[in-house]
């Protein structure tokens, strides 16, 4: 369904490696201008090829990409110039303090001396490294660092921001305030942003839309809530003195209360039910009829974990699985990429 | 093409100047040089007094070894500086930050045109202080020191400045371009160990070519080290006396030997900068 205001398109994407390592395989979706654009994957899905194609690091091998309405291939230039890039590294020069970084960030986006000035002291404010903008950035933290890369990118105002895992590897307390930043520029600019992420509360809380990729493939791509409901509803798990037929024959003769799915777990009855508020105090009072004793009651909302569980068949952060095929990947982009994962 | 190739220079001489001891370094390595081989070596001893030779035949106008290893000592300088040109650009590429330059709208060539400017700034700034500490030698009693000719002047000074800059811009164009081709530092040591003593002890840096045998006196006659220490040593002393080429012959060599490895590793860096 392409429509006019999609900022990247992409149609049957392919990266193959040699020795056959299937990266990207045969992808296709669309960005539209003003969303955040999940692509949620484990490591070695693709996410980091995908990205490096549309930042014009990479070939594709087949198929074609474009952003905001030039091709990656053929129109490189014109693609550079209204993107900007947070890499998954730490990319900012160490011997050089932070101010000077963005200052030679600005250069490198022929950005005039006296706007690149104005435009430096608004990005140090904001990710608040205005007081250490003049210490070398081997002397920064972490997370400073991180903060640092972001405002470097978005030195020239982008109209596409990627963020290739953006919070990979940080503490906490710099993962929210990553997460602040960029709900503050989505709310304060019109910038699409592009992330990629494994980490599905991050993707929940920030994406308007989410792709799940998996071994190179797009196995699902809708909004959060969409992809939730696609699991098919909540779970309540009641927690009784003993689970059995009896009881779930009781739980399945209550009057209203459409079940999806009744069975015991250990002495806990599950019961999957489309919408859990309404459904709840009609169970309860169905155990309570009968005189059964609930000792617990929990309420599982479906979540993007979930979601990720129902179309990939396995755990997110399951990465054992398919670790000959990861190696593969990795070693097939040595030093083609970001370089060293720190 | 211009403000991002500024910029990059900007940052490399940065980088540069904030390592530290860097300073102490610029000095102190020259120093030993100058100091233990120039001094230590004082090979013309053995020929004065010997009747019917002019020193200054062997030592290409000089009167004194000193002075003639302490122009070749420049070169020296050039040499390393140029062949480890490459090494920062393999850090770049492990640290994600040449793949920031690629995915900015610059011009690719901007990428190894500064590395190989910033390079050769840094080494023409050595070349300065080892002229300047070897000139100063001869206020120090017992040390010799390097003569200029009383002639020596601007356009002199210039003339050298253009044989370091062509010798630098040659090798750093071939090194910048195994920078962008080897992903590993040992492999492009193993390539700089392989040129670095055979490029200087084949030429006529530190050896008078007088002293030589036959077949390497015809294999320093065509080493580009030979051409800018002969081209450089007549500015110096002023006179033809014990060159091998005359000036203008030498600026050629150099200069056809600079077009030949700037056009390749032009060749060179562009196909490791394309995409795959």
């Amino acid at each position: 369904m392409p429509s006019d205001n999609s900022v990247i398109r992409v149609q049957a994407l392919q990266k193959i490696f040699p020795g056959d390592v299937r990266a990207v395989d045969s992808v296709s979706f669309e960005v539209r201008e003003g969303e955040v654009f999940g692509f949620l994957g484990p490591n070695g899905a693709g996410k980091t090829t995908t990205i490096s194609i549309l930042n014009t690091l990479m070939l594709p091998t087949g198929g074609r990409a474009e952003v905001l309405g030039f091709d990656v291939v053929t129109q490189a230039s014109q693609v550079r110039k209204g993107i900007g890039l947070v890499p998954q590294d730490l990319t900012s020069d160490e011997e050089l303090t932070g101010r000077e970084n963005i200052e030679l960030q600005s250069s490198l986006y022929h950005i005039p001396y006296s706007e690149a000035n104005k435009r430096a002291d608004e990005l140090l404010a904001l990710v608040g490294l205005t007081d250490s903008q003049h210490r070398v950035v081997k002397t920064y933290s972490g997370g400073m660092k991180k903060r640092l890369e972001f405002a470097t990118g978005l030195v020239h105002n982008p109209k596409i921001l990627f963020l290739d895992e953006p919070t990979l590897g940080l503490d906490i307390q710099t993962r929210t305030s990553i997460w602040e930043h960029i709900r503050k520029l989505r709310s304060e600019s019109n910038m699409t942003i592009f992330v990629t992420t494994h980490y599905l509360e991050e993707a929940d809380g920030l994406c308007d839309r989410i792709a799940i990729i998996d071994h190179g493939k797009i196995i699902a791509l809708d909004t959060p809530d969409g992809l939730k409901k696609a699991v098919g509803g909540d779970v309540i798990e009641v927690e009784i003195a003993e689970c059995n037929e009896n009881v779930l024959e009781m739980i399945r003769s209550i009057k209203g209360v459409t079940l999806l799915e009744g069975k015991c777990s250990g002495n806990r009855a599950r019961i999957k039910v489309p919408e859990s508020n309404a459904a709840l105090p009609l169970i309860l009072e169905g155990f309570w009829s009968k005189k059964v004793a609930v000792l617990n009651v929990a309420v599982k909302k479906p979540s993007l974990d979930q979601a990720f569980l129902e179309y990939t068949g396995r755990e997110l952060r399951d990465e054992d699985k398919g670790e000959g095929r990861k190696a593969g990947v990795a070693a097939a982009k040595k030093g083609r990429l970001f370089g060293r994962r720190r | 093409m211009l403000g991002e190739t500024y910029a990059l220079v900007v940052r490399d001489l940065r980088r540069w100047y904030r390592t530290p001891g860097q300073i102490i370094l610029v000095f102190t390595t020259p120093l030993m040089w100058l100091l233990l081989f120039g001094q230590a070596f004082n090979i013309g001893k053995l020929a004065q007094g010997a009747p019917g030779i002019d020193i200054r035949e062997v030592f290409g106008g000089a009167t004194d070894y000193f002075s003639f290893m302490a122009v070749g000592q420049t070169t020296f300088i050039i040499l390393f500086g140029s062949l480890f040109s490459g090494v920062s650009l393999i850090w770049d590429r492990k640290t994600g930050f040449l793949a920031k330059l690629q995915v900015a709208p610059i011009s690719r060539a901007s990428i190894p045109v500064s590395r190989m400017l910033s390079t050769v700034v840094k080494a023409l700034l050595q070349a300065v202080v080892v002229l300047v500490l070897a000139a100063a030698f001869v206020f120090i009693p017992g040390l010799s020191g390097l003569r200029f000719s009383p002639d020596f002047g601007i356009l002199e000074a210039l003339g050298i400045a253009l044989f370091l800059m062509l010798l630098g811009l040659s090798l750093a164009a071939l090194f910048v371009a195994l920078g962008l081709i080897v992903r590993n530092e040992e492999t492009l040591f193993g390539m700089i160990n392989l040129l670095n003593f055979p490029l200087m002890f084949t030429s006529s840096a530190l050896i008078p070519i007088a002293l030589m045998p036959e077949w390497l006196k015809t294999v320093a006659g065509y080493n580009p080290i030979t051409f800018v220490v002969d081209g450089m040593r007549q500015l110096v002393f002023h006179t033809s006396i014990g060159a091998q080429y005359s000036v203008g012959v030498d600026f050629l060599g150099i200069a056809v030997f600079a077009a030949l490895m700037i056009s390749l590793g032009a060749v060179l860096s562009r196909k490791a900068l394309l995409r795959s």
